[in-house]
């Protein structure tokens, strides 16, 4: 235990020879938070994408688009202007995006016939952009979805009545509902799990109304894509130990090297907990966070801190040397941030990425942050988690102490 | 207080260290001379734990460094071949961890520090992070680490490499004061002068094997107070070993192309005939030089090779 303090404090110490370094590390989820909320132009508050709409289609399905609403209402607004209007304005810097809606899209899409969008971004915004066109990617797989399983009703109403009438008769519609509604039932056990998902968020707004909002939205993955950063970074520190030849001494000592391990993963720990608290206090001036609650999310960050620095201490000891340790982590980082809520949020995910980066470790710690901040407090959904990424965690410990102990300090 | 018996240590087919034994007592410098890659630090690595060894055993004090190793690591000092220092911490810091691994606590641990400090003469510039000291300061901070919880076997694996003669001076001075209080000290050392002047008993090591041990009078003596005559120039191997056959005592050491080494006792008088007799082999020398017996001309008697290829 003595020996576990004295490492932790001593690793301690030595960041903070380096305040420079440690108060970047701490301030990158300030960072981020700042620079996202300056590229929406942010006016404190929710700071929103606009997308400056030109429906050129003009029909019953494009004006539904054009009204916005959506999974993202309250982050993407949406503006109908005209096509040499939207022009000036982007090119004012106005307004995040200009999507055209071409004559005849909606009519192609349903008759499963190749359509273009037309997305022109604003080039001086940086982050908001690709978040729209993730979302408008994500708004157009789900769309191919829908058509592919619904297309046959959905192109009788597009089409409307035959011979003339300008009503469907009331069999007529009892019909097309009736095989919608079939067809929605058969889904339940299909493939296509995602697609159903989205049309429940679609049919449920007010709900999910208040959640999004830029703190719940963006931040949660800013957060654990800070501790992601911070981890790696530590991780890299079992390269100096090796290269100091403390690593070497820390072994000739009566000490277990598991308790060495222990104490270096316990001072990397600190540093996450203060990202992780300054992530919150981020939160806190964005959103009305739960008091009570603050600290249950402090201590799962920090958890989810403690377990990064392992599994990244792993892939160090595991590496023939320091640049291979570092090349490794990275290549694992940026694909976990990518597809775990780091970079974009899940609701700005194409379905399949989501539902896949939701069960990464990042993903799962975004989601239960979410929950928390929220005010959703479930014991069984934070236990779980905690299992599920503190079992591997303790496995990568137990790999990275015997590796640490045998060939990575001979070699 | 420190045994070695048949040590053997492999990496893959590389026999590393082959078959090491010796003894060393309390308040003995014992000194393993060698060159480069004869597997001094191996057997130091083998010694404290930090490697497995393939085969044999190491005791300190009755204690199995494998079987029964957190006591025999208790009672070992470590001063590595390279520094092993956090460079960010202070030579407080460092000492104060490095005690506490050993199991020091509180007043006891301060108390050891100071001292230490003292000794090593860093006592003014102890709160300074390690980064702003000169290589010879950092060596003297390395000495003391080892030192911190007064261990019973001190291990120093060649601490003087690429150290000032000024800080040389004052660390083996350390080394013999830590033998006479006491502490049983092994030395590793690819510098000839080092091991003569610092080491009661010594053993040579070359290619992992220990090729003779004993005191310097006693490796001496396996000299039979022969000298070293080496020669330069151009040499017919078999017609010059032929050729020196007739010259009396003379003991070819190593022949090639370029160069020749003879061992022979009183060689300054037989130097007429053993250029007669190289003439006569047709042997072109241009230049010779003639040492008298040390733990080098031993080791090149003994290998063929100088200490320092
Ligand atoms: N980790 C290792 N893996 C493979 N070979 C090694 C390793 N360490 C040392 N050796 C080899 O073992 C031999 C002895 O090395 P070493 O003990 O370092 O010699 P010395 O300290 O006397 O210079 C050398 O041939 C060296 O190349
Ligand atoms: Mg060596």
């Amino acid at each position: 235990m003595g020996f576990f303090l004295s490492t932790a404090l001593k690793d301690v110490r030595r960041r903070l020879a380096d305040p420079i370094a440690l108060a970047l590390w701490i301030g990158i989820p300030a960072l981020i938070g700042g620079l996202m909320s300056l590229a929406m132009g942010g006016d404190g508050g929710t700071p929103k994408a606009r997308v400056l709409l030109v429906d050129q289609d003009d029909t019953f399905l494009s004006g539904l688009l054009a009204s916005g609403g959506g999974p993202l209402a309250e982050f993407i607004e949406v503006e109908t202007v005209g096509l040499e209007e939207g022009r000036e304005r982007i090119d004012d810097g106005d307004g995040t995006a200009l999507l055209i809606l071409p004559a005849g899209f909606v009519e192609a899409v349903l008759k499963e016939e190749p359509a273009t969008l037309q997305l022109v971004v604003n080039p001086s915004q940086r982050i908001l952009p690709s978040i729209v066109q993730q979302f408008l990617e994500a708004l157009v797989d789900g769309t191919f979805y829908l058509q592919r399983l619904l297309g046959e009703q959905l192109r009788e109403l597009a089409e409307g009545p035959l011979d003339g009438a300008s009503f469907f008769g009331d069999a007529k519609l009892a019909e097309l509902s009736m095989s919608i509604n079939q067809r929605m039932k058969s889904l339940e056990s299909t493939l296509f799990p995602p697609v159903i998902k989205l049309e429940e968020v679609l049919d449920d707004p007010p709900e999910e109304q208040e959640s999004f909002n830029f703190a719940l939205l963006m931040l949660p993955g800013i957060i654990f894509m800070s501790l992601l950063f911070v981890a790696q970074g530590v991780s890299e520190d079992v390269w100096q130990e090796k290269n100091m030849g403390t690593l070497r001494r820390m072994i000739s000592t009566p000490q277990s090297v598991a308790a060495f391990l222990a104490g270096k993963v316990a001072a990397g720990s600190l540093i996450a907990l203060a990202v992780s608290a300054m992530g919150i206090g981020v939160a806190m001036t964005m959103h009305e966070v739960p008091f009570v609650l603050i600290p249950v999310m402090l201590l799962w960050c920090t958890f989810f801190g403690a377990a990064a620095v392992i599994f990244f201490t792993l892939i160090q000891v595991l590496a023939s040397n320091e640049r291979g340790g570092n090349v490794l982590t990275m290549v694992v980082l940026f694909p976990l941030m990518m597809i775990g809520g780091c970079f974009f949020p899940f609701e700005a995910m194409p379905n399949w990425m989501a539902s896949v980066g939701k069960w990464t470790p990042n993903g799962l710690a975004v989601l239960r942050l979410k929950d928390l901040l929220n005010g959703q407090f479930s014991a069984a959904a934070l236990g779980s988690a905690v299992l599920g990424i503190g079992l591997p965690a303790a496995l990568a410990f137990l790999l990275a102490v015997r590796r640490l102990r045998g060939s990575f300090v001979i070699a | 207080m420190i045994e070695l018996t048949s040590l053997r240590k492999e990496y893959g087919d590389l026999v590393a260290v082959d078959g090491v034994e010796f003894a060393a007592q309390a308040g003995e410098i014992f000194g393993l001379l060698g060159p480069n890659g004869a597997g001094k630090s191996t057997t130091i690595g083998c010694i404290s734990g930090l490697l497995q060894p393939t085969a044999g055993r190491v005791r300190v004090l009755g204690h199995d460094i494998v079987a029964d190793a957190v006591a025999a690591k208790q009672l070992l000092g470590i001063v590595p071949q390279e520094l092993a220092l956090y460079e960010d911490l202070s030579a407080r810091e460092n000492l104060a961890y490095w005690g506490g691994a050993y199991g020091l606590r509180g007043a006891e641990l301060r108390g050891r520090v100071d001292t230490v400090l003292e000794t090593i003469g860093l006592l003014d510039r102890a709160k300074e992070p390690v980064k702003k000291y000169s290589g010879g300061m950092k060596r003297r901070l390395n000495f003391g680490c080892g030192v911190i919880h007064e261990p019973k076997v001190l291990l120093l694996d060649e601490p003087t490499v690429g150290v000032d003669p000024q800080s040389r001076v004052r660390l083996l001075d350390l080394v013999r004061a830590q033998a006479e209080s006491g502490t049983c000290v092994l030395y590793t050392t690819h510098y000839m002068e080092e091991a003569q002047d610092l080491c009661d008993r010594l053993a040579i090591m070359d290619n992992g094997k220990i090729i003779a041990l004993g005191t310097l009078e006693e490796l001496r003596g396996e000299l039979d107070e022969r000298d070293l005559l080496r020669l330069t120039g151009t040499f017919d191997a078999q017609r010059t070993r032929a050729a020196l056959a007739g010259v009396d005592e003379a003991e070819v050491v190593h022949v090639d192309e370029t160069s020749l080494m003879i061992s022979m006792p009183d060689a300054w008088s037989k130097l007429p005939a053993v250029f007669g007799a190289l003439a006569a082999a047709d042997a072109d020398v241009r230049a010779t030089t003639m040492t008298q017996p040390s733990l080098e001309t031993l080791f090149i008697k003994l290998t063929g090779r100088e200490l320092r290829e």
